[in-house]
């Protein structure tokens, strides 16, 4: 990602604008997760002693203060494409193990979710092509386990983790576009003042 | 064994050989015997873990009996101990013995052993066999079993939970719930489920955790039903392939565990696995059908057979078309399979028109059409067909899809018309404002015509679609004829044109007067019935109206045709409380005839307003009047009255007035004083509010003055009844009350001339009762005077000797009593004397007293009110020593003494009327004796005062019997020859 980060990033209006969006996206996501665990746990009557930290599903870099805003939206793009995946394939196997076709709240909610996530990540994909120019480096699913347990109750625990995944990655992506947003506009704010500088001095 | 002797003898030769036989014998029966005992040779073991099941296999010999025993192998607890009867297995030469153990074989570890047994004889165990577990220490992770299991509702399933090498075990939880553990080894822990519900569709959590409350490891469970099926029948669409469906009981299982459908040895993709209609095709019709049904609790099986042209169950018909005309339509429709034109077929169109369904049936081979006949024109209509096999019928096809159409216009209907005339042979020619289903379209005027034949011309007028009247006049043809007929018509017009003339005849000289006669309103309206006329031979109109309308009514009627005798009337405009006159006409060419007129209310209300009250008194009785109530207020058939008095709190009926005609209700044996009544006029649903009137009895004056005369007269009568009485009686009652007084021996004629008669009285005789009557003041009275008082001459003289036992003279005057207030009649005497009242009555002067009454008014000598003269004792002896009557008694002195310092001794003096008066004070009780020279001089005093003793009332009577007693003493002085 060395090559990355020397890049120079220039933040457009319509980038704030796909920055807003995603933001707001993932702001709504969030939500969704957080009724979609509620709603997991209520069918599979989990309680809180069952439902215990056990790791990342998704492997990304680590966050470091190193990155530049590309990488760090990369990094983003690359985890919820992990998720999506994870996502859909832990969809199929629920229906496939534990029976589909019903349409309650939780299989409404799960598709949702599903939706809300594909736009998340074509707004996020907008946006790295806003903020990076292009998107030629799409984040790879190499690395990603995709094949859940085979025991049933390691199946359900495994939806659950990729659901709090999904949860969890959407807070990031929220987090990091508001720390950009802050980033950017103070940025602006002193081009501006710079401009003003200049100008004044001719 | 005798038999087993050597012998020597020709048979000897044979005895080796008995010999060897029993030998042999011998010897075969003791390897039977250790054959039967053997030991279990060979013992293995072989499981089937989902079922739970342990096969123990042994080469046991010949004998049929073992014992087994099994353990668990690391707590050497015994699990299973009995004697089982194993049969040979002739094929493998093995005994073979099945065990399901209740928990999963994975478990824990266990031990078998077998050994034989005949009877009481067992061998020795095998060796042992040994079936490892999951908790060996070479398996450290943690485990549980079964995993993933699927069992049958009511179930009980043991789950065991084996925890990792170290680690320590803390409950297992069975959903949401922990439950109870048997730990069967170091490291597994295991609990059992009884009777488990259905599980949802996920299944139900086993879930064990280690001591920290941290999860370890978890297992699912499925519990549901079996297959059941029902409803199995196959169908046709097509006439070629099958249809078939079935119904399922929910099995509570999903997914992986689902249950899958074969028809005919094909599966059955069962895309909804929640929905309980299953259907399966087969693309050819093979007339026998198999349904399996399997899930991992079982399976089902169901068939049927029969023949396509049996069930045909044709499909909707597609591709409506309607060709409508004014009052028909033909509705077309297509056909899916091309098969079907062949085919007989049943039709049946539906036909819905504002809500309400028509069905035709219709058949023909490879039917795509049917006619809709009687339709309204300009009419909305809905349809839709389905059909069924014409032969062999089996079910309606599903309905088509509907198709909605609109019939063309016509020319109206002629209008229903009708005619309300006035009393001033004004009125109006009215009509009903089409129905759809009459104007068959839309409608853009009306003509009316009105034609006499006596005027011979037409007046014909247009009215806009929303007219319902035309208002006429025949005030001029009237009088140009008694007995004018008039016919008027009425044409509606559309788009379409003109309709057919609706005509009416009328006269202008009906007769409106007819009886009147009631109906009632039931449930369904007025019904209303009528004598048919045999010779009428026309149709009949029933009209109503509101009963206080009397011009350009609002009418309403319906038409009955001929023979009809009875209607029911129901409208909308029906509005309870309202009472509707309902006239019966024939009408025929010659004009239109009243037969009968009712009428009646749909619902009777209580009358909206009350009478006017009015009340008037009449001698002692009160007359009620009130006003009658307006027709239109009535809001029911008024019944009566009802008079209350309403003076108190409450209304109290006196009077229920059924005459409803009746205006007015007189009240008697009322008593003076104000009433108050309320009338109140009722219906059948009851009273109104009432009015009320109020009244003030004054008395009778007729009746007072005949009581004042009555009493009078009684009086009267009375009176003259006692004098009579006392008349005839004089000398007995002389004798009694009044003795006789000797009369003073006097020269001349002293009761003419007016000068003092001076008398000697007896000491007792010092007292002269005067009565005086009111009406006759001037009456000569003979009054004594005593001519010196004996406390007169005591306290007045001073210190002359006091001679109490010489009686005192007695000064008689004949003069005339002066009724006037007290005034002095003499300069001496005047202090000392007073005048009697004027009472009305009677009055009584006691002379012999004046002194003390006159001290009450005059002091002639200041000296002797002094305080300490004393009364003399000695007079008190005189006339004391008991009570009764003693009329000539003077104590005067005696008694103004006691009243003042011993009332005691006054009390117990009896009835003393000449001295039962007292004086105000002892002061002046002191002046008596300063008073008493004038008791000498010929004075009289009249007072009421010593009639009435202060706070003595009981003496105020004494004094009053006194003066009675005086009365008849004058009464019979006056008569006395």
């Amino acid at each position: 990602m060395a090559h990355r980060r020397s890049r120079h990033i220039s933040v457009t209006e319509p980038s704030r604008t796909t920055m807003t969006r995603t933001t707001a996206i993932a702001e709504q996501l969030h939500y969704e997760c957080c009724v979609l665990l509620e709603l997991y746990k209520k069918k599979e009557s989990f309680t809180t002693d069952v439902l215990v930290a056990d790791g990342r599903l998704v492997t990304v870099p680590p966050p470091s203060s190193q990155l530049d805003t590309t990488d760090k939206l990369w990094r983003l793009h690359s985890a919820l494409l992990q998720c999506s995946s994870l996502l859909e394939i832990a969809i199929i196997k629920e229906e496939e193990e534990l029976g589909g076709g019903k349409t309650g709240d939780y299989e409404s909610q799960r598709k949702t979710v599903k939706e809300r996530l594909s736009f998340l990540l074509v707004s996020m994909g907008e946006l790295r092509k806003a903020v990076d120019g292009s998107v030629s480096l799409t984040p790879t699913l190499e690395g990603l386990k995709l094949d859940g347990p085979t025991a049933l109750f390691e199946l359900k625990l495994w939806i659950y983790r990729i659901f709090e995944e999904l949860d969890y990655w959407t807070k990031m992506v929220i987090s990091t576009l508001q720390g950009l947003s802050s980033v950017l506009a103070k940025e602006r704010a002193r081009t501006t003042r710079m401009r003003s500088t200049r100008n004044a001095r001719r | 064994m005798p038999h087993l002797s050597v012998s020597t003898n020709p048979q000897s030769k044979y005895c080796p050989v008995w010999l060897i036989c029993v030998i042999l014998s011998l010897s075969v029966v003791h390897t039977h015997a250790s054959d039967v005992l053997r030991v279990p040779q060979q013992v293995t073991l072989s499981t089937n873990f989902k079922e739970q099941q342990l096969s123990i296999s042994w080469l046991g010999g010949a004998a049929t009996t073992f014992d087994i025993i099994i353990l668990r192998t690391e707590l050497n607890i015994t699990v299973f101990y009995g004697t089982v009867s194993v049969p040979l297995d002739q094929v493998s030469g093995l005994q073979r013995w099945n065990w399901t153990s209740a928990e999963p074989l994975e478990c824990t570890s266990l031990s078998v052993k077998v050994r034989s047994r005949d009877g009481q004889e067992t061998s020795e165990w095998s060796n042992t066999q040994n079936l490892q577990g999951s908790d060996l220490p070479s398996n450290e992770q943690s485990q549980i079993y079964p995993m993933n299991r699927v069992v049958p509702v009511g179930a009980n399933t043991t789950f065991c939970c084996i925890v990792k090498e170290g680690q320590e075990f803390g409950y297992i939880k069975y959903g949401n719930a922990v439950v109870n553990t048997t730990r069967l080894s170091r490291r597994s822990y295991a609990t059992t489920v009884v009777n488990q519900g259905p599980s949802h569709q996920s299944g139900a959590n086993v879930v064990c955790f280690d001591s920290l409350t941290t999860l370890i490891v978890g297992a699912v469970v499925f519990v549901g039903y079996p297959p059941l099926l029902r409803d199995f029948v196959c169908e046709t669409h097509d006439l070629t392939s099958a249809v078939c469906r079935w119904n399922v009981r929910d099995p509570k299982l999903y997914g992986r565990r689902r249950t899958k459908y074969t028809l005919n040895m094909r599966n059955c993709l069962d895309e909804y696995e929640h929905v309980p209609q299953k259907k399966c095709i087969v693309q050819q019709w093979e007339g026998n059908w198999t349904l399996l049904a399997v899930n991992p609790l079982g399976q089902y099986r169901l068939t049927d057979s029969a023949e396509l042209s049996h069930r045909v169950y044709p499909v909707a018909p597609t591709k409506l078309r309607v060709d409508a005309h004014a009052w028909n339509a033909t509705v077309h429709w297509q056909w899916k399979y091309s098969s079907y034109f062949t085919l007989g077929l049943v039709c049946q169109v539906e036909l819905t028109c504002h809500g309400i369904i028509k069905n035709f049936t219709v058949s023909g081979v490879g039917l795509q059409s049917a006619l809709l006949s009687k339709l309204q024109p300009n009419e909305d209509y809905g349809v839709r067909v389905r059909c069924g096999a014409q032969q062999n019928f089996w079910k309606w096809g599903n309905w088509s899809q509907p198709l909605y159409f609109k019939t063309k216009t016509f020319v109206p209907d002629p209008p229903d018309l009708w005619m309300w005339i006035n009393e001033d042979n004004t009125g109006q020619v009215v009509w009903k404002v089409p129905l759809n289903r009459q104007s068959h379209g839309q409608i853009i005027g009306y003509e009316v015509t009105v034609w006499s034949r006596e005027e011979n011309v037409q007046h014909t007028h247009t009215f806009p679609p929303d007219a319902a009247a035309a208002a006429i006049d025949f005030t001029q043809i009237v009088t140009s004829s008694n007995d004018t007929k008039v016919t008027a018509t009425v044409i509606a017009k559309n788009n379409e044109g003109s309709s057919q003339p609706a005509s009416m005849v009328f006269r202008l000289t009906e007769t409106h007067t007819v009886a009147v006669s009631r109906t009632v309103y039931e449930n369904s309206g007025f019904r209303l019935s009528w004598q048919s006329d045999a010779n009428t031979t026309s149709d009949y109109v029933v009209e109503w109206h509101d009963s206080a309308c009397s011009r350009n009514c609002p009418v309403e009627w319906i038409k009955v045709l001929t023979g009809i005798t009875n209607v029911t009337v129901d409208s909308p405009n029906f509005q309870p409380g309202v009472r509707y006159t309902f006239s019966l006409y024939s009408f025929s060419s010659e004009g239109r005839q009243l037969l009968q007129r009712w009428q009646g209310f749909v619902q009777e209300l209580v009358p909206s307003s009350s009478v006017l009250l009015s009340a008037s008194q009449q001698d002692t009785d009160v007359v009620l009047t009130w006003s009658s109530i307006p027709q239109v207020n009535h809001r029911g058939f008024l019944l009566g009255f009802n008079v209350y008095n309403s003076s108190g709190s409450e209304l109290k009926l006196i009077a229920n007035l059924t005459d409803k005609e009746i205006r007015s209700y007189t009240v008697k044996g009322l008593s003076e004083g104000t009433h108050k009544f309320t009338v109140k006029a009722y219906t059948s649903a009851g009273e109104d509010s009432g009015a009320t009137a109020s009244i003030t009895l004054e008395p009778y004056i007729d009746w007072l003055i005949f009581e004042l005369l009555t009493s009078l007269g009684v009086t009267a009568l009375f009176f003259i009844i006692v004098t009579f009485f006392c008349y005839k009686k004089r000398k007995w009652v002389k004798r009694a009350f009044y003795p006789d007084i000797p009369e003073p021996k006097l020269p001349g004629d002293w009761s003419r001339t007016q000068g003092p008669l001076d008398v000697k009285p007896s000491s007792h005789s010092i007292i002269q009762i005067v009565e005086k009557s009111d009406q006759d003041s001037s009456k000569e009275m003979l009054v004594v005077i005593p001519e010196e008082d004996e406390d007169e001459e005591e306290h007045g003289m001073g210190d002359e000797p006091v001679d109490t036992d010489e009686p005192a003279s007695l000064r008689y005057y004949n003069q005339v009593i002066d009724e006037r207030p007290i005034r002095p009649r003499y300069p001496d005497s005047s202090t000392s004397s007073a005048s009697s009242l004027d009472s009305g009555r009677t009055d009584v002067t006691y002379t012999g007293i004046q002194t003390s009454g006159s001290s009450l008014v005059f002091q002639l000598h200041p000296a002797g009110s002094s305080e300490d003269q004393q009364p003399p004792i000695d007079v008190i002896d005189s006339c004391s020593g008991g009570g009764g009557y003693r009329p000539q008694c003077n104590n005067a002195h005696v008694a103004s003494h006691e009243l003042f310092n011993e009332p005691q001794a006054y009390a117990s003096g009896g009835y003393k009327p000449q001295s039962s008066w007292h004086l105000d004070s002892p002061t002046e009780a002191g002046e008596v004796g300063g008073l008493a020279p004038s008791l000498g001089s010929p004075t009289s005093v009249a007072s009421t005062q010593f009639l009435l003793p202060d706070g003595e009332r009981h003496e105020e009577e004494k004094q009053a019997s006194s003066s009675a007693s005086t009365w008849f003493t004058n009464l019979l002085s006056s008569s006395k020859p």
